[in-house]
């Protein structure tokens, strides 16, 4: 086991910002998916793990801090010198000399920005800077922190692609904080959900969404005829503009699809829609906490 | 991945920092001269000419010690506090460099930044002014004390930067701290025994006081007690130390 959690409490004050108490482990090669909305605990998590905020309990772990690679929610920089000298600085080497380092660099397209000071990068290639950075830095345990949040649509997109492209066929383990699950379904085979500081789920990506949503799931537009055109079958919670509906086997399936092609209805299909998977395991965890 | 230590890549780093810092520019380098230049031909002219050379001394050794208190301590204040309100120093943790590697590349470069700072000083000093050639001992104690007392400043501010986090707070304070030691120790046209006798005995706590006072009587030769010299630096040494480990021991990370 890479890492272990037990019984972990972070207190800002008097307030309680995330609570684990059931152990939770990373395994080595593992990639993990943080997801919750806005004061979930996320950025807490990470921190607590980085050692960067106090913390009751314990994070059971052979790795030291400095066996693991950060990408938090902001990253600074001095602005004094152009971006080259800091990376020069702080992977110790010279680019020029260094054809991983090079290699890296033209996978993101950052030549250009190299000899531009930090404060005189764009939103997406402040991220590619630090990201290069972090990738260099082959640490046991690398966590990206919000790493797409304040990007504009196409460059969240476009810098997705390149990480996922990055770690398709290498074993790094990764701790992924998001709250935009499209980019959860891409890296993560493992989804840690909070909400308010606690643990809703964890688990395997695959099993929390059959635990959830069952074998799969089929979305369409809410409205009145499609509404009664599926009313025999199981309905999720879903966004309000969505009808999430339920399938237990591939039968159900059939008859679903047919039912929704015949009537002319567009229709999307999953079977690891995280989005629709939180959803329903958020709402599942409140009315078990409610009935106890 | 490994922790880092202090190299020469983390020196080269800091100099290119210091080097985009205006304020380390003007006051660890213009600032002396221009003040070693005014004093000198103002205070130098009202004196009688058989004391004007140990007044002239006086002045130079007074305005040698704005370097390492401009460069080690206002600048670097400036510099440093700005970097930690945006949690620079932090992002460079997470790249695995230690407290102590950043501090130990910071005072090298800072060093090597005031020591370029020094010979502009000395060069302008002996074109400039008509300073009489010092003993040789008289130039390596001096040169020990100022770099000896620019690394106690730097590590002040360094704390006073990591204890506040903010650059307005550390800023104001660190200036605050510069005048009150320009005027305690003499280097404001007031000697120190013209103050009260209280402030006296403050006064008597800093280093820069016995460079300021004392150091042109044996500029060109002569013996001197170096016990209070000494207990000073102890006491100035003793203060940064504490400073140093109290903002550390808030700073510290919990996953050990």
């Amino acid at each position: 086991m890479l890492l272990t959690i037990k019984q972990l409490q972070v207190k800002y004050g008097n307030q309680t910002a995330l609570q684990i108490s059931s152990p939770i482990g990373f395994e080595k090669g593992e990639r993990i998916g943080v997801i919750g909305s806005n004061g979930a605990g996320k950025s807490t998590f990470v921190k607590a793990i980085l050692g960067l905020a106090k913390y009751e309990g314990r994070i059971i772990t052979d790795l030291r801090p400095e066996q693991m690679a950060a990408h938090m929610q902001s990253n600074a920089y001095v602005t004094t010198m152009p971006v080259r000298r800091i990376m020069e600085m702080v992977l110790d080497t010279r680019i020029k000399e260094n054809k991983e380092l090079q290699e890296l660099i033209a996978f993101f397209d950052f030549d250009a920005c190299l000899s531009k000071r930090y404060n005189a990068l764009s939103g997406g290639q402040k991220q590619k800077f630090t990201i290069i950075m972090i990738m260099m830095q082959k640490a046991e345990l690398t966590f990206y922190d919000e790493v797409t949040s304040g990007l504009d649509f196409e460059t969240r997109q476009k810098l997705m692609e390149k990480l996922v492209e990055w770690y398709r066929d290498k074993e790094d383990s990764l701790v992924i904080v998001s709250h935009y699950y499209e980019e959860l379904e891409q890296l993560a085979d493992k989804i840690l959900l909070l909400d308010q500081g606690k643990v809703i789920a964890f688990g395997r990506t695959q099993e929390l969404f059959r635990t959830y949503c069952g074998n799969a799931i089929f979305i369409l537009d809410n409205n009145s005829s499609n509404s009664s055109l599926t009313r025999e079958f199981r309905k999720l919670k879903a966004p309000n503009h969505l009808i999430a509906l339920s399938c237990r086997d591939q039968e159900e399936e059939r008859r679903l699809v047919d039912i929704l092609i015949d009537n002319q209805v567009n229709f999307k299909r999953s079977d690891s829609d995280i989005e629709i998977m939180s959803i329903n395991a958020r709402e599942q965890f409140y009315a078990s906490a409610q009935e106890r | 991945m490994k922790q880092k230590k202090c190299n020469r890549n983390m020196v080269f780093y800091e100099l290119r920092n210091i080097n985009g810092n205006f304020m380390t520019h003007f006051f660890g380098i213009v600032f002396p001269n221009m003040m070693s230049l005014i004093f000198s031909k103002t205070i130098g002219a009202q004196v009688p000419e058989a004391a004007r050379e140990n007044v002239i001394v006086s002045i130079m050794l007074s305005m040698s010690l704005v370097i390492p208190m401009s460069i080690m301590f206002i600048g670097y204040g400036a510099l440093y506090s700005q970097e930690v309100e945006r949690e620079v120093p932090l992002r460079m943790r997470l790249f695995g460099f230690r407290e102590k590697s950043l501090l130990t590349a910071k005072i090298i470069a800072h060093m090597i930044f005031m020591t370029i700072a020094f010979i502009i000083y000395a060069a302008f000093q002996m074109i400039t002014m008509d300073i009489p050639k010092p003993a040789v001992s008289s130039v390596i104690c001096l040169l020990a004390s100022l770099y000896l007392i620019g690394i106690i400043l730097l590590v002040i501010a360094h704390s006073l930067a990591n204890i506040f986090r903010k650059f307005s707070l550390t800023f104001g304070i660190t200036m605050a701290v510069y005048f009150m030691l320009m005027m305690l120790t003499g280097m404001m046209g007031i000697s120190t025994d013209q103050l009260p006798k209280a402030l006296q005995k403050v006064a008597a706590t800093f280093p820069m006081t016995y460079v300021s006072n004392d150091f042109a009587d044996f500029w060109t030769g002569g013996s001197y007690n170096f016990v209070p010299f000494i207990q000073s630096f102890l006491f100035f040494g003793a203060v940064a130390g504490l400073l140093l480990m109290y903002a550390q021991y808030r700073d510290r990370r919990a996953l050990q």
